[in-house]
């Protein structure tokens, strides 16, 4: 059942918050296993929750709009009473978060019901939560084969139906590229949108904070909920609430398809789904993203050097603490010279005023959002146009770009992958891109994506 | 940055800012400095002028 249906069942009394908890529990308790999406159920307090919400509506009070509604959280958000690991082995030893997250407080004002928190890629820096210690997440469409990330907990729980709505964080593409693997919704709104208080930074120039969702209309639910002034996140840009209703009115919208770096170095399925998505939305005009691939450079050494700068007390004093994948990288980014980092930030805002230019004359950019379905968990190269390359960097070949420059994407999945084609039947999405605070016309494309039957979450056919 | 030597470099850089580094660590470090540099390199290839500012933009306080 949907987020926006349920919470309508418990505020009109006809369901109680309390077994639906119970039976998200002991759902998670049998099926999770397959997954491994969750890193700690927070029943207990889950449980106390759902209780004050049935109170509410029990005493004629208004519990929220997200009354009852089971969520989860990526580990790297503070959860009062837990530690907040961030995939690490290393914040083990942190003591527990003292205040939930900003985004957790607005949910949890909402009525929503905290069922825990899932997997990641350690400190966010990957593509395939394939996590040395907590383990790899698995994609509920094939077990055998990554649910992307670093988000990639979020997403699976989704996919798998275990929870409707999920948050994560997205730096360079990590609620993009889980939600284009596991066929879900995501939206990695405006940089400076949503508060990031509370979340465990990774590149602080580039860190956003964002929800998934298998339904449309709980995507857009969350996405109002989460909205609030917050001064404590010193990047939050406060434009005032901007919330979205889903009217697939898309008459004047200017509908463009990238080209150029978008229509390289990825497979076909990357390609159709964007044609599709193109096709649908009658949008046959071509733009140029121009300098996507330097954005995507100095996305790049801007976030390696960054996320070394945080972790430097750890990388001199216990290195081997650190997962294999991302220490190395760490260690590297913690030596770049200056000159590379303060060139990337300087390309930065010069490749971002040409881009805002393209905004004069398209309102809503279509882009692939991975260059091809879920790997195999483990796969290390895959071949593209005829070379190996590494997979896991190149899952974020379209993504990256876009998040430099801090524009609002939603992902928007293909509705019927089998249909399209693609290796397996696996999922695959799109990127909707929008100009700075353009999300509401992002959720406009979305909902006549869904409506023409294009875009939704496919149903796991395992 | 054809001369660039990334293992010789890492031993250097990582001295100045009191970093320790295993050996072990080592082929992964110049593996991913190699990267960096590549990157590097394209990002000379836009052509910028004193005008153009870094993207940050430092806020010396919350309006009043």
């Amino acid at each position: 059942m949907s987020a926006v249906a349920l919470a309508a069942e418990i505020r009109a009394g006809r369901r109680r918050a309390a077994d639906v908890v119970e039976e998200r529990l002991a759902d998670i308790a049998a099926r999770d296993g397959q997954f491994n999406a969750f890193t700690e159920v927070t029943a207990a307090r889950a449980r106390t929750e759902a209780a004050a919400v049935d109170a509410k509506v029990a005493a004629g009070q208004d519990p929220g709009p997200m009354a009852g509604v089971p969520v989860a959280v990526k580990n790297l958000f503070d959860l009062e009473g837990i530690t907040t690991l961030a995939g690490s082995k290393i914040e083990r030893d942190s003591p527990p978060a003292t205040r939930d997250a900003f985004l957790v407080r607005q949910m949890s004002a909402a009525g929503a019901v905290m069922l825990g928190a899932l997997n990641m890629d350690e400190y966010a820096y990957g593509f395939t939560t394939e996590n040395a210690h907590y383990g790899a997440c698995h994609n509920p469409h094939d077990l055998t084969r990554v649910a992307g990330g670093s988000s990639g907990g979020s997403a699976a729980a989704v996919a798998g139906g275990l929870v409707p709505v999920t948050l994560g964080s997205d730096t360079n593409g990590s609620i993009r590229v889980p939600s284009s693997l596991c066929g879900i919704w995501g939206i990695k709104p405006t940089y400076g949108r949503l508060s990031r208080h509370g979340g465990y930074l990774f590149a602080a120039s580039f860190d956003h904070l964002g929800p998934f969702a298998r339904e449309l209309a709980d995507l857009a639910l969350a996405y109002n909920v989460l909205q609030g002034e917050d001064l404590e996140d010193p990047a939050q840009c406060w434009h005032g609430m901007a919330p979205v209703r889903l009217e697939a009115e898309i008459g004047g919208l200017r509908i463009a398809v990238a080209d150029d770096h978008f229509t390289r170095g990825g497979h076909a399925e990357g390609y159709a789904a964007v044609a599709a998505v193109a096709r649908a939305l009658g949008a046959t005009r071509r733009v140029t993203i121009p300098d996507a691939a330097l954005g995507r450079a100095a996305a790049f050494l801007i976030t390696m050097a960054e996320g070394a700068n945080l972790h430097m007390p750890d990388l001199r004093t216990r290195p081997d603490d650190f997962d294999f994948a991302t220490r190395d990288r760490f260690l590297a980014g913690a030596l770049l010279p200056a000159h590379w980092v303060q060139q990337a930030q300087r390309v930065r805002a010069a490749y971002r005023a040409k881009v805002l230019r393209l905004f004069d004359d398209v309102d809503v950019i279509l882009a692939p959002a991975t260059p091809f379905v879920a790997p195999l968990i483990g796969q290390e190269m895959i071949e593209v146009e005829g070379q190996s390359i590494p997979v896991r960097p190149n899952l974020g070949v379209y993504t990256q770009p876009i998040s430099c420059i801090g524009l609002p994407v939603i992902a928007a999945p293909i509705a019927d992958p089998v249909g399209l084609g693609t290796p397996g039947g696996m999922p695959i999405g799109v990127q909707l891109i929008g100009a700075p605070w353009a999300e509401e016309k992002l959720f406009r494309v979305a909902a006549a994506l869904e409506k023409l039957g294009v875009c939704a979450a496919p149903p796991i056919r395992t | 940055m054809s001369d660039f030597d990334p293992g010789a470099y890492a031993k250097q850089a990582a001295a100045a800012i009191g970093l320790p580094l295993h050996e072990a660590h080592l082929p992964g470090i110049v593996m991913n400095l190699g990267l960096a540099a590549k990157m590097a390199a394209l990002l000379q290839q836009m052509p910028l002028t004193p005008a153009d500012e870094a993207a940050p933009v430092f806020v010396a306080g919350p309006r009043k």
